[in-house]
């Protein structure tokens, strides 16, 4: 039992506070330490931070640096700290100078505190005007993203990837962007919070800890820390190194101490692999490019999603995917995988596999194609592989694994492909693809590999494991959880919840946790954006952390600043981010090529930069010992087949990632691959075994696939009892076509007991059922009778014969035809039009042309139907007929492309556009009610014959495509929508009453309807039926459920009742964007607020074109979704600029108008995809497709007078009797000429 | 009470509070009451039981005279507490925001647009009646067309309540008006929202100023008799209330006063009133046409597949006359059968020929039902085609098939005379065409959005309780008005049945065997002059 030792309640040395004072402490605490940032000068001049800096007349700081006991780690420190008047000097002058070069006022100055501009603001800050500030974030997985943060007058709102940071190059994944959310997340630990073991949790002080920690730790000290173990997550951050071996070190004052690094949701099996193979752990690196890498195959990898290598991996493979012209190179992309990943979803051959069969497929694909590599030294893996027992028979499809190896083995494709393996398989599958990619000469081309620091290469599962029995042994009496959450995430084979209960667990955290609730002190942990810092990405590169702003709620501390804390000999010693991490970066003098060099110039720099330069690892090219894998090799278990009794599961993250951000609510709501659910981690599995089980969802029928959707306003799924690995789990079924039979997934990251009002009993928590290996057999589901409802954005399965939405075709036929234009005379009426490639694909390729019956005003005339007519009249035309210039024709004319080529639908997009645009969550209860407020959206389609085995997933981002001949513009009544001269569909919220007709008649369904206040009112965590939560978490149900969940859908309380949105929450809002009302309609603006700061900033600098237009250089500035996206999929710029990208797009042979026929002219065009499959897998599998490969627009590929044909254009193929298809419309077929080349590729026969 | 007047006795004989001689029934059941006669040459009667000019003034103006039936009250209060319910939702509604319906962002249509629409459809029958009936000279129309127009009034104030309360902020509501502001931003005037603004609103104060016109010669009679009794016997008569001692007749007599105008039956009056009658007749007549198809440009007009159609203007006019007498023989059949001697001013041969109407106007319907699915396939959209089979095999097929089996199944029984001359059938007929002019709009509206053009938005709408609290409201508030309008308004046009009387043919009486009809003539005359 921990004792009582706070010195705030046991020896009085401050007053105790009343029970009175106690029960309305948080609140208060809370709002006091809230409002701190922003507060207004009369309310500060009487906080005691002001009065002490009045009193000071020098920064805070400033004194305890003339005579500080600084907690300095280099070892030029002690030196160092005789010069500690130089030290001041420099500080003052570098406050000064790093407000011009990177900091801000809302960046913490070596003063660490905030205070409101007086009568002299600092020179950068232009009220209204954004800073954007440099920074970088650890990654859950143990990496690092550099970010570019958008603050407003001291608050960062906005948060984009560092285009200068070598691993992420501007980009960022969903949960880096959200994390702005978990910044200003209401439910964050605000205080420490002490548990008095008589009165329960007490809230107390920053003094009150360290106060407590000086007599704790005092019986440590003895023992050098022995009986101490130290709990964190996996960060390759230098300093943190630092701070460990400071503690830890020889030297160190806890050298007894135990030191547990581990990533919850994220394995070693690579650098276990890589352990075998080159005796020392590495990471394999992407070196994916255009012109390098031909064939690319993942097994049972995400790489392009859910990743450690996602982003460098979908920049990669974007562009090796990109076609400008009939000639460009492309990629091949096999994936094995035994879930639907982004990366299976991008594939041009799919093979899905239960996760056991996955490892088969490797030594079978090793099998095959090793012994006939001659590898030298690799006759003892091929030896080893040869004596594996085989796969059953008809378990692994043959087809697909010979013609994939015979793909790598091709001469062509030597050197030239890579292969990737993922979490789910163990270690020497790794080592086994680490002698693959060797023999097949990728290793240095493709792919290569880079060192990993010896934290996060160890076990993680054997660190908890060493926790545990420490604790159980009672070795471990004090344990230190540093912003890790063990009673959460833990095996459940450990027992560490009842474990750290008994023990005196201290716990610093950013926002509440499970391992909180149970230790005697919750601490409030610093945000990344609140504090300094540093850390390296898993390609190496160093990056600083800088703060965006002062922490949020008051005295908190950052990682590191607790780690120094700890390591100080005085728990009262001041401890001080900023100069622990230059003190560690002082001493790296290899960071900076060894030189002598001035150390504050580099730092500047680097904070400028957000990196530090060259920091990144070379690839090396280390030999395999091909012995050691062979060996390894031996020890895989014999294939185990998948049944309905003992399904095989795999354990995945999805949005929310390892749980961490369980609590931000934009996450929640992104949908999630394939199922598009949200607020769910419904097991999935595939239809065939859902059917086997008993758990396909309510009202699904073979007939109708989608009724499931219909029958009811929610769709229900099934609650099953799923036991793995001996325990049990009441969780809902969903069906997820494309998974392989009898393989189920378990997703994590979800059933949060103490995230906060967003995160609360989301879910289920599979945590427990994990044992270190990255799938689990002999699972079982069995269905319990009960119903859960399932909230998902996307509510049908197909394209419903609708197949012109989405165009793809095969790379044979691009070849073939990219060049061609189709000129179309329409017999009736004599009018003509030309078609490009992706144009011949749809329905106007059979049209009359668009013509206007009327002289349209916008257009030059009414001939001018052609959306891509673009050219601006001639200087001598006569253009100012009427007094104004043509409609369309000045610069600049905003567009976007999206390429559904690149596009891997992942829903950074959404987020990204999200948080620019302050776009409410709605809850799960209004997503069911398809009330969501996404201004893009990714929809997905499932193609094939067979839902059970669709033969291809593809996504389709949608925003608003800014028709020229908008529908919604017409029938607005009150005239909220209108058109701008620059090519913009204005949403005027102010003029807008809320009729929906607009959205009615949108035929993309874009426009997003505040049906209540969701903007402006508190989002009151989300709506669980109480006898649901009952039913799925017993322990969470009872009358107030978790205590906190709402009994009734809050929106339907009238707002005047409800609480407004918290003073915390709203600091994130962008405030060049309006936070909507109740009644009005939204949706995507084209992020106007940025193009009007790029047209202001333009026309600052006075940046013109010939005709004394100012323009807006391409790449000048980026809206939020194409800035965001991984893979460069969107495009955005001016389309008359004849040097922008976004006219080289427009102007592609893929570039088609979503709907076009319908003559709305979006402004938005949607990209072919276009699929590069192996004909010889065609060949063998798919005849029809591949013949139709070799002659896509039959008959002599189309010509003049195809367009009055129209509904008896006969494709060939019709009606011989083929099995019907799910996915196609019988009746589409004879009327759309190109329609049957797509629909080859869409899984159809025509 | 030892004496009483025989005026008032006569009136409390027709309004059935006194006993007297009544004749005897017509057995023939081929001529059902005696209105079907279907002989050449014989003019069947349009009023039964050979009344007089002083038993039509007392019928119908007893009718607000007395005490209301036994069922009135109740049937009241039910009525009145629905529309009270609905106010109750509507006030949450407007508190709490359009979410609390059961639209979404796929569906952002349903109920509030379907009952829009259904309302004002219902106002077609009176219009018709009023206006085109008046000016083809068919006499029948006088018993019926005072109720019709009143309940197209009823009908389009329920009507006008959904756009108002549709829109996301009502308070904004005012920006649909053509009011010039400062910054000079008028309505758009391309929007068919809009344009249903001016047609509702244009149909709304025609009909009214239609209804109220026609009312006057009626209430002046209202006026005068209640004039008459309180100068017979000033302290007589009852009170407003037990504990109010002002008389009832006394208010009756300023209020009809004061809607009468100042009428005097003097011909000079008569000549003004029949040539404005004319007038408002030619000018609803477009209106009954003009109305209903720019309401079906609210969907005509717009691009989703199964709105997009050019043929629903007259099919929207159509169905909405076909809805229209249903409602009228809805509400007509109880009160004929509930009010003393209503049977004698509505008789079979209304309901027949009310029968005949929704019969043709069904078949209608029924035609542009079959021409939007012919079109769909002949136009050889695949987004159409789609939208058209969605409709009967999509997951709101049970909707479609309300519809087709109330709409075009339903009224073909009244090919059969006996079954158009049966009252209850006619009646279940009614409400079942009632229901399936509903479903109409609603199948319409929601099975054309729920899956437009992307399948990727394909979406559900389902009622909450909001929608059907209010839609029931809204019966509420018809129903209401329209037993206020049969206890306090004269509920026919007093003036004009007698006009088609027998006995007002200045070619005398010949062929119709009319008796005493000199002495009810003159009862009338001299009731009208007493008035003076």
């Amino acid at each position: 039992m921990p004792h009582d030792q706070c010195p705030s309640t046991v020896k009085g040395e401050k007053q105790r506070p009343s029970k009175e004072q106690l029960a309305s402490a948080p609140r208060t605490l809370q709002r006091v330490n809230g409002r701190a940032a922003w507060r207004s000068l009369d309310e500060a001049v009487d906080a005691p931070e002001f009065r002490d800096f009045l009193e000071r007349e020098f920064p805070a700081g400033m004194a305890e640096l003339v005579t500080r006991e600084a907690v300095d780690l280099s070892p030029a420190g002690a030196a160092r700290d005789n010069e500690s008047r130089r030290d001041f000097l420099k500080i003052m002058g570098a406050s000064v100078a790093l407000a011009g070069a990177a900091t801000i006022p809302g960046c913490r100055r070596p003063d660490h505190k905030i205070y409101p501009y007086g009568a002299v603001a600092p020179e950068e800050v232009i009220p209204g005007k954004p800073l954007f500030y440099v920074t970088s974030m650890p990654t859950e997985d143990g990496g690092a993203l550099g970010l570019l943060v958008e603050t407003h007058e001291g608050r960062p709102t906005k948060i984009e990837g560092n285009p200068l940071h070598a691993h992420n190059l501007g980009k960022a994944n969903q949960r880096a962007l959200a994390e702005i959310q978990r910044l200003y997340d209401p439910d964050r630990r605000t205080f420490p919070v002490y548990r008095n073991p008589a009165r329960g949790n007490v809230p107390a002080t920053w003094d009150d800890f360290r106060a407590w920690a000086t007599e704790h730790f005092a019986t440590h000290a003895a023992h050098q820390g022995a009986g101490i173990a130290f709990v964190v997550r996996k960060n390759a951050s230098p300093t943190r190194a630092a701070l460990r071996d400071r503690l830890l070190g020889q030297s160190g004052r806890w050298r007894n101490a135990k030191w547990f690094a581990y990533s919850p949701a994220w394995g070693e099996a690579e650098f276990e692999g890589t352990r075998l193979a080159f005796g020392r752990p590495m990471r394999v690196v992407p070196m994916m490019t255009r012109e390098k890498t031909s064939v690319i195959l993942c097994i049972d990898r995400d790489l392009l999603d859910n990743d450690p290598m996602m982003l460098p991996a979908s920049r990669q493979h974007g562009a090796t995917r990109t076609l400008w012209g009939p000639d460009d190179p492309m990629s091949r992309l096999y994936v094995v995988e035994s879930g639907l990943s982004a990366t299976g979803g991008s594939a041009d051959h799919r093979l899905a596999l239960p996760p056991a069969m996955v490892t088969a497929f490797a030594v079978a694909l090793a099998n095959f194609v090793l012994p006939r590599l001659q590898e030298p030294g690799s006759q003892a893996v091929a030896g080893a592989l040869a004596a594996l027992p085989a796969a059953p028979a008809d378990t692994i499809d043959r087809v697909f694994l010979e013609e994939c190896a015979k793909d790598l083995l091709d001469a062509a494709n030597r050197g030239r492909s890579a292969i990737f393996v993922g979490e789910t398989q163990p270690a020497p599958v790794h080592a086994l693809v680490a002698a693959l990619n060797q023999a097949l000469g990728n290793v240095g081309q493709s792919i290569g590999y880079v060192p990993v620091d010896p934290e996060t290469a160890s076990s993680g599962h054997a660190a908890l494991g060493a926790l545990a029995s420490g604790l159980r042994d009672g070795s471990i009496k004090t344990v230190i959880c540093v912003d890790a959450n063990p009673a959460y995430d833990a095996p459940g084979e450990l027992g560490l919840p009842e474990l750290l209960e008994k023990t005196t667990l201290i716990s610093l955290a950013v926002g509440r946790d499970e391992t909180g609730a149970l230790a005697l002190w919750q601490l409030n942990q610093s945000h990344f954006l609140e504090s300094w810092g540093d850390t390296r990405s898993a390609d190496g590169v160093i990056a600083p952390i800088q703060p965006m702003i002062a922490p949020l709620y008051g005295d908190s501390m950052s990682e590191i600043e607790f780690l120094a804390l700890m390591a100080s000999t005085d728990f009262g010693a001041r401890v001080d981010g900023y100069e622990i991490v230059r003190s560690v970066w002082r001493a790296r003098g290899e960071w900076w090529g060894g030189a002598a060099g001035d150390f504050d110039t580099r730092w500047r720099r680097a904070l400028h930069d957000g990196v530090v330069p060259n920091s990144a690892f070379k690839a090396e090219t280390p030999a395999p010992n091909f012995d050691a894998i062979a060996t390894a090799l031996a020890q895989l278990p014999a294939p185990a087949a998948a049944s309905p009794q003992a399904l095989q599961a795999r354990f995945e993250t999805t949005h929310v990632g390892d749980g961490r951000m369980a609590n931000v609510a934009w996450l929640q709501e992104l949908p999630q691959y394939g199922t598009k659910v949200v607020w769910d981690n419904p097991v999935t599995m595939s239809l065939r075994t859902a059917e086997a089980l008993g758990v396909l969802p309510v009202g699904y029928s073979k007939k109708d696939p989608n009724r499931m959707y219909t029958q009811d306003l929610y769709p229900h799924a099934r609650v099953a009892e799923v036991t793995v690995n001996g325990r049990t789990f009441r969780a809902p079924c969903w069906v997820l076509p494309g998974m392989p039979d009898n393989t189920a997934t378990l997703p994590l990251g979800y059933g949060r007991a103490n995230a906060g009002l967003v995160g609360d009993g989301v879910g289920v928590n599979f945590y427990p059922a994990r044992t270190g290996a990255g799938y689990a057999t002999g699972v079982t589901i069995k269905p319990t009778g009960d119903t859960y409802p399932i909230s998902s954005t996307q509510n049908h399965w197909t394209l419903d014969g609708k197949d012109s939405i989405i165009r793809a075709v095969d790379l044979p036929a691009w070849r073939k035809h990219a060049g061609e234009l189709q000129r179309v005379v329409d017999r009736t009426y004599g009018t003509e039009s030309t078609l490009n490639f992706a144009e011949r694909l749809g329905e106007l390729s059979h049209m009359p042309p668009n013509l206007s019956i009327y002289p349209n005003p916008f257009n030059r005339s009414n001939a001018d139907a052609d959306p891509n007519d673009r050219t601006p009249a001639k200087p001598d035309a006569p253009r100012y007929a009427n007094n104004r210039p043509p409609a369309y024709a000045e610069r600049p004319q905003w567009a976007m492309t999206i390429d559904m080529g690149s596009c891997t639908g992942c829903g950074v997009c959404t987020i990204a556009c999200q948080s620019e645009n302050n776009i409410p969550v709605v809850g799960k209860k209004e997503v069911a009610k398809h009330r969501e407020m996404h201004w893009i959206r990714v929809d997905r389609y499932f193609t094939g014959d067979d839902i059970n085995s669709p033969s291809g997933i593809h996504h389709q981002p949608v925003c608003c495509v800014h028709c020229e001949n908008a529908p919604c513009e017409v029938v607005c009544p009150v005239n909220a929508t209108v058109h701008g001269p620059e090519g913009i569909n204005y949403m005027t919220y102010n003029r807008c009453i809320g009729t929906r007709y607009c959205a009615n008649n949108c035929p993309y369904k874009v426009r997003r309807y505040n049906w209540f206040d969701y903007g402006v009112k508190k989002f009151n965590g989300d709506y669980y039926g109480k006898e649901v939560v009952e039913k799925v978490a017993p322990d969470r149900g009872g009358v107030t459920g978790s205590g906190r969940h709402n009994k009734i859908n809050p929106n339907l309380i009238p707002p005047r009742l409800r609480e407004k949105l918290d003073e915390i929450a709203t600091m994130g809002m962008n405030p060049d964007v309006t936070v909507r009302s109740r009644g009005v309609m939204e949706k995507c603006t084209f992020c106007i607020q940025r193009i009007n700061f790029a047209k202001h900033e333009c026309t600052l600098a006075n940046i013109r074109d010939q005709e004394g237009h100012v323009v807006v250089p391409d790449g000048f500035f980026d809206v939020a979704c194409a800035q965001a996206c991984p893979t460069n999929a969107i495009t955005f710029g001016d389309w008359l600029d004849p040097k922008s990208r976004v006219h080289a797009m427009r102007a592609n042979a893929r570039s088609y108008a979503l709907l076009g026929y319908l003559n709305t002219r979006p402004r938005v065009s949607h990209m072919v995809r276009v699929m590069n499959p192996n004909p010889e897998i065609l060949k063998r599998t798919d005849k029809a497709r591949f013949e139709h490969m070799e002659d896509p627009f039959h008959h002599g590929g189309g010509g003049d007078g195809h367009g009055g044909e129209g509904g008896r254009g006969d494709d060939g193929h019709g009606g011989t009797g083929e099995k019907p298809h799910a996915y196609i419309d019988s009746r589409k077929r004879n009327g759309d000429a190109g329609y049957a080349m797509s629909l080859r590729v869409l899984g159809g026969r025509a | 009470m030892t004496s009483i007047h025989p005026d008032q006795l006569n009136a409390q004989r027709l309004a059935g509070v006194a006993r007297g001689p009544t004749p005897p029934p017509v057995n023939d059941p081929s001529t059902g009451d005696g209105t079907l006669i279907d002989t050449p040459g014989v003019r069947p009667p349009l009023i039964l039981n050979q009344r007089g000019f002083g038993e039509i003034t007392d019928i119908v103006c007893g009718y607000t005279e007395n005490k209301p039936p036994r069922w009135w009250l109740p049937a009241f209060l039910s009525a009145f507490g629905l529309a009270q319910l609905g106010g109750v939702m509507i006030l949450y509604l407007v508190i709490t925001g359009i979410g609390t319906w059961g639209l979404n962002n796929r569906v952002d249509w349903a109920w509030d647009i379907t009952n829009f629409v259904f309302w004002i459809g219902i106002g077609h029958a009176g219009t018709l009646i009023s206006a085109i009936l008046c000016l083809l000279k068919q006499k029948w129309r006088t018993s019926i067309n005072r109720s019709a127009e009143a309940m197209t009034i009823f009908a389009v104030i329920c009507a006008a309540t959904f756009p108002g309360i549709h829109i996301g902020r009502q308070w904004m509501a005012w920006m649909l008006a053509p009011v010039p502001t400062a910054n000079a931003i008028w309505p758009n005037f391309k929007s068919p929202l809009l344009w249903d603004v001016f047609a509702v609103s244009t149909y709304g104060t025609v009909s009214l100023l239609f209804w109220y016109m026609g009312m006057i010669p009626d209430f002046a009679t209202l006026r005068d008799r209640a004039d008459r009794r309180l100068r017979r016997s000033p302290d007589d008569g009852p009170t407003v209330a037990p504990f109010l001692p002002v008389r009832s007749d006394k208010i009756r007599a300023y209020v009809y006063g004061f809607l009468a105008m100042g009428w005097r039956f003097s011909s000079r009056h008569w000549h003004r009133y029949e040539a404005a009658y004319l007038v408002l007749a030619g000018i609803s007549t477009p209106l009954v046409l003009s109305v209903h198809s720019i309401v079906s440009f609210d969907f005509a007009t717009s691009i989703v597949p199964g709105w997009h159609t050019t043929i629903f203007p007259p099919y929207f006019v159509a169905g909405a006359i076909f809805g229209g007498f249903a409602m009228v023989l809805l509400l007509l059949i109880p009160a004929r059968q509930l009010y003393p001697n209503m049977k004698d001013l509505v008789t079979l041969r209304h309901i027949e020929n009310m029968a005949k109407i929704i019969l043709v106007t069904g078949m209608m319907v029924g035609f542009a039902y079959s021409m939007e699915f012919f079109i769909a396939w002949y136009g050889a959209n695949f987004n159409e085609r789609y939208a058209f089979q969605n409709r009967m095999f999509g997951p709101y097929w049970w909707a479609y098939w309300t519809m087709i089996s109330c709409n075009v199944i339903s009224p073909q029984v009244f090919w059969n005379k006996k079954m158009r001359t049966n009252v209850v059938v006619v009646f279940i007929v009614s409400v079942l065409v009632t229901i399936g002019m509903w479903f109409e709009r609603f199948v319409i509206i929601v099975t054309s959005l729920h899956r437009a053009f992307l399948p990727g938005q394909y979406g559900m709408f389902e009622p909450s309780l909001v929608d059907i609290g209010i839609f029931a409201g809204s019966f509420g508030v018809f129903l209401t008005l329209f037993l206020l309008f049969l206890r306090f308004l004269p509920a026919f046009p007093m003036a004009e049945i007698k006009a088609v009387l027998p006995q007002a043919s200045p070619h005398g009486l010949a062929g119709h065997g009319a008796g005493d009809d000199s002495q009810h003539a003159g009862t009338a005359h001299g009731t009208t002059k007493g008035g003076h």
